[in-house]
């Protein structure tokens, strides 16, 4: 005889698959999701990689032809059209006595008028600001040349940069974030499914016959869970796969950093997902067999679905160091998944602990649930 | 066999069942009458285990559903007080389902559920999406899960709510075919015409207690009255919540 988990848990798959709005839930979070962050980073990725020439108002430039000279080779040039609205306007201005300051090798006199906290104009004015500073630079060594003396000797220091950061470290920052999306992405594919099934059953009146049949609640909660399950399962798997592929497509390398995920890597992370896909579904099945109807139980999950997003963030933004993180549910996969995509190397046994964690969690948070529904306060809410 | 014996069940304040004891033989149709609020609903959720009596026992073949529900649940066909559908399950999967949770799948199971689905005259429907099904649609499915698996004891929760006059008939050539077979039928109403014309024992219910008990014509005698109508009225003193 087949087993009543499994009966339920192929008529809930079933039913489900049927219900176009769970499966669009499920599909489009784990798609667009990445997909937006793609575009985000694409639009990132072309804002830091701009090499246009700087365009600003140079004044005086009659006075100076060699130093606008100078500056047009390095990509500043003189502005033809209007200023858009609300940016303030980056002005150079050659004070009128360049050609004797240069002959008498005095400062010459050049003023820049810009809004310094702009954030957009930044990186425009850095570049004029850089611009000059060679230029500068440029004029002291001929003269320090004319006079016979060894430009060196205003070097100080000549302090090496060694840059340590690898391309994988700099793009774990990156994927930091798109990690995030992997994660809750099991939270929420299975959640209208999960919602379906337990609140919904309520609210069409068929939880009274189901709960009379010849099965231990124990056993319909099982069932249930792992059809919910296979949802959320889905999205995380199709996140998984579509994170990667999609990041393939944007021009990382030209920031300096690459993400190459391989497949094996892949695999464990759609791997370390199944305990975390049960769990979800557990919390949510937890919270909306509590309610009422469709509308209440949606309303309790999208408050749950705020917990593992706080804990996620927070440890990724508060920059939360502690090898305990490494054996909790939910943290456990975080940390787990930021190893993998740093490419550093992975704590197996930490890796077991909190998979295991995440399923006796799990498998209590189902115990509960049945005892739940084995209480006639519950099921009839007296 | 269905026995109930005296039953005691409070929720809160108020209490429900107050020593409810009847039983409800095999081969026979037990009616249980009483107004709104009597118990009814309590009473045969208690006798499928759903509800737990504070105390006495409600036994199906001698089985205390509140100790081995499961071994009660495999003897027993449900038509209970809410009967809601899978809205993306076509009728006969809807059967189905409830035929497999009862252990019949295989070839065995698709006979049984073809069996029930002509039997209600329900071909036509069998493999609609219960979407947009009408009300004595929706009642013939609840009925066909109740008695897929061909239970001993079938209890029904007022089954003839929101009927018409066809549907009606079908539910009640169906109990009676049942009892000829043998089945114990408990079911509750508080339509008196439905009980006068199908039920071989009545039992009146009234604050959780039974208030009488017998075939229509003893409670007829019983009370001096010719119609079961006027019988009943004088047995629980009042007309309240009564539909003739």
């Amino acid at each position: 005889m087949k087993s009543p988990i499994t009966i339920v848990f192929r008529k809930e798959l079933k039913d489900a698959l049927r219900d176009k709005r769970s499966v669009m839930a499920a599909m489009s979070y784990a798609f667009f999701g990445p997909l937006l962050m793609a575009v985000a980073f694409y639009v990132l990725i072309s804002q830091l990689t701009d090499d246009s020439d700087v365009k600003i108002d140079i004044e005086g430039a009659a006075h100076a032809p060699a130093f606008v000279e100078h500056l047009e080779r390095n990509g500043v040039v003189q502005r033809d059209e209007a200023w858009p609205a609300g940016q303030q306007p980056i002005v150079l201005a050659i004070a009128e006595g360049w050609d004797e300051s240069i002959a008498t090798a005095q400062p010459a006199k050049v003023t820049l008028t810009a809004d310094f906290s702009s954030q957009k104009q930044r990186t425009d004015i850095r570049r004029v600001e850089s611009a000059v500073e060679n230029y500068s630079k440029q004029l002291s060594y001929i003269r320090l040349q004319m006079r016979g003396i060894d430009p060196r000797i205003t070097q100080g220091v000549d302090l090496v940069k060694h840059d340590t950061a690898t391309k994988g470290s700099k793009a774990a920052i990156l994927m930091g974030s798109v990690l995030i999306f992997i994660l809750l992405s099991v939270f929420f594919s299975g959640m209208n499914v999960a919602i379906d099934i337990s609140a919904g059953e309520r609210e069409r009146n068929s939880l009274e016959l189901l709960l009379s049949q010849p099965l231990t609640t124990h056993q319909l909660v099982w069932g249930k869970s792992l059809a919910a399950s296979a949802f959320a399962m889905f999205g995380g798997l199709l996140s998984a796969i579509l994170i990667p592929i999609i990041f393939k497509f944007l021009p990382l390398h030209e920031i300096g950093m690459s993400v190459s995920l391989a497949w094996p890597m892949i695999l464990l992370i759609i791997v370390l997902l199944v305990p975390l896909a049960l769990l979800a579904t557990a919390l949510q099945l937890f919270v909306s067999f509590r309610a009422k109807s469709f509308k209440e139980a949606q309303t309790y999950i999208s408050l749950l679905l705020m917990a593992p997003m706080l804990v996620v963030f927070g440890v990724e933004f508060a920059k939360v160091k502690n090898q305990i993180l490494y054996y909790l549910p939910l943290t456990g996969q975080h940390q787990a998944l930021l190893d993998i995509i740093k490419g550093e190397p992975l704590q197996w046994v930490a890796m077991g602990i909190s998979a295991l964690a995440t399923f006796v969690v799990s498998i209590l948070l189902l115990k509960l649930i049945s005892r739940m529904l084995s209480s006639e306060k519950v099921v009839f809410g007296l | 066999m269905i026995e109930v014996k005296s039953l005691q069940k409070a929720f809160g304040k108020v209490t429900a069942l107050d020593g409810l004891t009847f039983s409800a033989p095999e081969g026979q149709i037990t009616g249980l009458l009483g107004p709104n609020g009597a118990g009814k609903t309590t009473c045969l959720r208690t006798i499928y285990g759903l509800l737990k009596a504070d105390s006495g026992e409600a036994l199906i073949d001698g089985v205390d559903a509140n100790k081995d529900p499961l071994a009660v649940r495999r003897k027993i066909g449900i038509f209970p007080d809410k009967f809601g559908l899978y809205e993306r399950l076509t009728a006969r999967e809807q059967i189905s389902y409830f035929a497999t949770l009862h252990g019949m799948e295989g070839e065995a199971g698709d006979a049984a559920v073809a069996e029930v689905l002509s039997r209600l005259d329900m071909n036509a429907i069998a493999d609609r999406r219960a979407t947009g099904f009408s009300q004595g649609q929706r009642m013939k499915v609840a009925l066909a899960q109740a008695i897929v698996h061909r239970p001993k004891h079938l209890i029904l929760d007022e089954p003839s709510r929101g009927l018409d006059v066809m549907s009606t008939r079908i539910l009640r050539d169906l109990l009676r075919e049942l009892r000829d077979q043998g089945t114990s039928i408990l079911f509750s109403s508080h339509v008196m015409q439905e009980v006068a014309a199908l039920c071989d024992q009545v039992v009146v219910v009234a604050a959780g207690k039974v208030a009488a008990q017998g075939t229509p014509t003893e409670l007829c005698e019983q009370t001096g009255e010719s119609a079961l109508e006027e019988a009943f009225v004088k047995i629980i003193g009042t007309d309240e919540g009564i539909a003739a």
